[in-house]
């Protein structure tokens, strides 16, 4: 016993138990959407149903559809079939302006906002309120403070230069952004991955009060956990195909992650390094390391075969450590040592050279990690242009050896080395990024988050790769936001406060509840360790 | 045959739609030419076009290593006056003189060239400005230079030889200095670890210096090169006018970044191939000799010449949007 009822657009069903089963009409459904580029399949006969006071996660590999499923909701490509309904009308947008004034507005992984204009600025950038044809700062001011409370950032100041703030407060300004232009249905593409733990939860709070105020909400992101939490159902995409969708909580994670992959998961982290490399030479050292206020007399110690995590909230001097090793910030004070050797390294020129043999995996692989419109081959010689030049020309040979290699090993999926790197997905990009680093043999590879944004089957690649490199003896500084990783891959982890090393976890003591603690720096002695 | 499919497909990927354009319009205008009058179609005709490109072809392929860089180089037009006029003066000094003119002249180019790039690399300033202040530094030491005393100008026989004679029957001697400038430059864009760093800095500096690429030294080096040929084309012109003139590198500037710019070099940096600035030479030197034929008035030519030369951007602009 079937029975319906229309009320306010939506339909209610109520089956025979009498529980009402609430099914909501959806705002926009897609039905058969497919896009190629080039000769790659990109989307293949999509459907999707976006409903109001919902939260909706798409879920998938890099490379599997997503992003090309938000980018035509978005306005930013058209799709080559299929048609897309709004409230039960065909639309087709030519532009993301277009997007926005239907009320579709995304929130995309990279962040939009121009550093050198306020946040006011940049919150009312696509149609600020004028007066007599100038821009009216008081009104502007207004909508943003509006704005930022709506996405609970009150502590932005409306009028500080977004290049001031730390990247988690930019995504705090770019969701703030996204409110203003009053969405109907809100994108949320990886839009946590630069978040702390803290904004995270933060965030969590206000989509959901969104959700209840009758918003539809598009949530992609790589991080289980954080769907766990949020969504109310789930799509899973695969190679461009629609996999399933179902309601969230019906599924285990790993049944989810086998949905991802196509494939059985288990064992995401490999073992750990056994405990007596723990006892080698330490190959890096480093002692009082202090730069301007962000760094303040760091003393640590790296050994071959060792994984050193790096933790604590986002923006405590892990990533300004990483480049005072590496050489690129000027005026560092404190010693660095290699093998007990005091080195001077002051440029990445001088970190590569081979009695350091450094290698730096940057933050941004788009804009620091890689040159996109090069070619593949191009891309991997950069960092080992020494090593296959004889006086200055390239020995087109070992070249091609030294990358066949490098593409065997990283197992990294191109068709040719002759691509643009651009082409390639995200997850290919950043074994790009490492293996340009391999071909130098670096004997300390520094990390600076470099899952962000990467997929579930590639993660575990690299912290299968990760593992194998330190074995083979490299000494590794693992800077993570994710706490999971942290846990899961390193024998030891520093965590940072404030620029200082706050504590150092060993072993067993690395748990999230003592990473979360000392993140915070508040006191964990309800754990004790002898 | 592996490595010949191999080959085949790389030169397909650099065929770029910006070259393949520039060629089509060199014939079209060699075709509307003829139209004019058959002599355009003429060996010596053609031999003459190639032999006014060479200078330009040779000064070009300094701005083009340059522009890769995503940088530019305005000191042009004076640094090919102090090649021309510091050649000159160096070969009235007896003997030795006329043998070091030529280097001399060079030197003089790429002395300048570094001041360039070590604003540019070192001190951090745009090239745009540094490089338009040492034009006019260099425009000012000429003035007084020839201001002081009358020095020497006409240029050394072996510049003349170098500029107009003939070592090849038929084949202009600047014609093959070109040819060995641009094979060189092809050399080094494509088979050193040099090239392939200009290209990564021109694409995105940031990666290349993290990349552990000495992005300063390649830079400097380059606004060195860059100076040296512009001073070489000056070497060049006053063999081929057999005197150095003040100003006479005044025409080149604009020709120079149209021409490598036509030819599909990005303006921003880090794409473009040498096949291009050769057929944005021909094309720009083909203009200039065809409107000049015409018996067009001064007025006119520069009309036409800076239309077209927009029209090509803005057909190339098209492309690399729907890129």
């Amino acid at each position: 016993m079937v029975s319906q009822k229309k009320f306010c657009g939506a339909i209610l069903v109520y089956n025979g138990d009498g529980a009402a089963l609430v099914e909501i009409k959806p705002i926009l459904r897609m039905a058969g959407v497919s896009k190629r580029y080039g000769g790659v399949r990109a989307l293949e006969k999509a459907d999707l149903e976006v409903r109001p006071g919902r939260i909706h996660a798409i879920l998938g590999e890099n490379g599997a559809g997503k992003s090309t499923l938000i980018k035509i909701m978005a306005g930013v490509v058209a799709p080559d079939h299929g048609k897309m309904l709004l409230d039960d009308t065909e639309v087709s947008f030519s532009s993301p302006a277009a997007a926005n004034k239907a009320g579709i507005v995304c929130i995309f992984q990279e962040l939009s906002l121009i550093p050198d204009l306020s946040v006011a600025d940049n919150i009312v950038i696509s149609d600020p309120p004028t007066r007599l044809g100038l821009i009216d700062r008081k009104q502007q001011r207004k909508i943003a403070e509006q704005a930022l409370a709506r996405a609970g950032a009150e502590d932005i100041h409306p009028l500080s230069l977004v290049k001031d703030l730390p990247l988690s407060r930019r995504q705090m300004v770019e969701i703030a952004k996204a409110l203003a232009r009053k969405p109907r249905i809100l994108i949320l593409d990886e839009a946590t991955s630069a978040l702390t733990v803290a904004d995270v939860t933060k965030i969590f709070g206000v989509l959901k009060r969104l959700r209840n105020e009758g918003l539809a909400l598009l949530y992609i992101s790589h991080r289980m956990h954080e769907i766990a939490e949020l969504a109310d159902e789930c799509t899973v995409f695969r190679n461009g195909h629609k996999v399933e969708t179902y309601k969230a909580g019906n599924k285990t994670d790993t049944q989810v992650v086998e949905l991802m992959i196509g494939r059985e998961y288990k064992n995401v982290f490999p073992p750990k390094a056994e405990r007596k490399t723990l006892e080698n030479a330490p190959v890096l050292q480093t002692k009082g390391l202090t730069w301007t206020d962000r760094l303040k007399d760091i003393s640590l110690t790296a050994r071959a075969g060792e994984i050193v995590g790096l933790g604590g909230l986002d923006g405590q001097g892990q990533r300004e450590l990483l480049l005072a090793l590496f050489g690129v910030l000027r005026r560092c004070s404190g010693d660095i040592l290699i093998n007990g050797k005091k080195v001077i390294i002051n440029s990445p020129v001088a970190a590569k050279a081979d009695r350091i043999g450094m290698a730096l995996v940057p933050e941004d692989r788009k804009t620091e990690g890689l040159m996109l419109p090069m070619t593949v081959r191009d891309n991997l010689s950069f960092a080992a242009l020494r090593r296959i030049t004889n006086s200055g020309i390239v020995n087109r040979a070992k070249e091609q050896k030294l990358i066949d290699e490098m593409i065997a090993l990283l197992a990294i999926k191109t068709a040719s080395a002759d691509i643009p790197v651009g082409s390639l997905s995200g997850g290919n990009q950043q074994k790009v990024v490492i293996a340009k680093w391999l071909m130098n043999q670096p004997r300390i590879i520094l990390l600076n988050d470099p899952t962000r944004g990467i997929d579930v089957g590639t993660k575990q690649e690299l912290y299968v790769l990760l593992r194998k490199l330190a074995y083979d003896g490299a000494a590794i500084l693992f800077y993570s936001t994710d706490y999971d990783e942290l846990i899961g891959c390193c024998d030891r982890v520093l965590v940072l406060y404030d620029g200082k090393i706050h504590r150092e976890l060993k072993g067993a003591e690395i748990t999230e509840h003592t990473l979360i603690a000392s993140a915070l720096n508040v006191e964990t002695d309800r754990v004790s360790h002898p | 045959m592996n490595a010949i499919t191999a080959r085949l497909s790389s030169f397909r990927r650099h065929l770029d739609p910006a070259v393949i354009t520039a060629f089509a319009c060199i014939l079209l205008l060699l075709f509307l030419g003829s139209l004019y009058s058959r002599n355009f179609l003429s060996p010596e005709y053609l031999l003459q076009q190639l032999k006014v490109a060479s200078f330009l072809g040779i000064i070009a392929t300094g701005m083009m290593l340059v522009i890769l860089l995503g940088q530019i180089d305005l000191s042009l037009p004076w640094v090919v006056t102090v090649g021309a006029m510091m050649s000159s003066a160096a070969a009235g000094f007896g003997h030795t003189g006329a043998m070091l003119a030529i280097p001399f002249g060079i030197f003089c180019g790429v002395l300048i060239g570094l001041v360039n790039g070590f604003g540019v690399a070192y001190l951090r300033i745009p090239s745009m400005i540094i490089t338009l202040a040492t034009n006019a530094v260099a425009q000012g030491l000429m003035v007084v230079y020839t201001g002081g005393f009358s020095p020497q100008d006409s240029a050394s026989p072996t510049m003349r030889y170098l500029a107009t004679g003939f070592i090849i029957p038929s084949i202009p001697n600047s014609v093959l200095c070109w040819i060995i400038v641009g094979a060189a430059a092809v050399f080094l864009m494509n088979r050193t670890g040099f090239g392939r760093s200009i290209y990564g800095i021109g694409n995105r500096e940031r990666a290349a210096y993290l990349s552990g690429i000495n992005t300063r030294r390649i830079v400097l080096t380059v606004f060195g090169i860059s100076g040296g040929l512009a001073a070489f084309g000056g070497v060049l012109l006053a063999g081929y006018a057999s005197k150095a003139a003040q100003s006479m590198g005044d025409a080149y500037l604009l020709p120079a970044i149209a021409a490598v710019v036509l030819g599909g070099t990005s303006i921003l940096g880090g794409r473009g191939s040498y096949l291009g600035t050769v057929a944005g030479v021909l094309l720009i030197t083909l203009l200039q000799s065809i409107l000049s034929v015409m018996q067009m008035p001064e007025f006119g030519r520069q009309i036409i010449y800076g239309l077209v030369i927009i029209m090509m951007l803005l057909l190339y602009g098209r492309e690399s949007l729907s890129r």
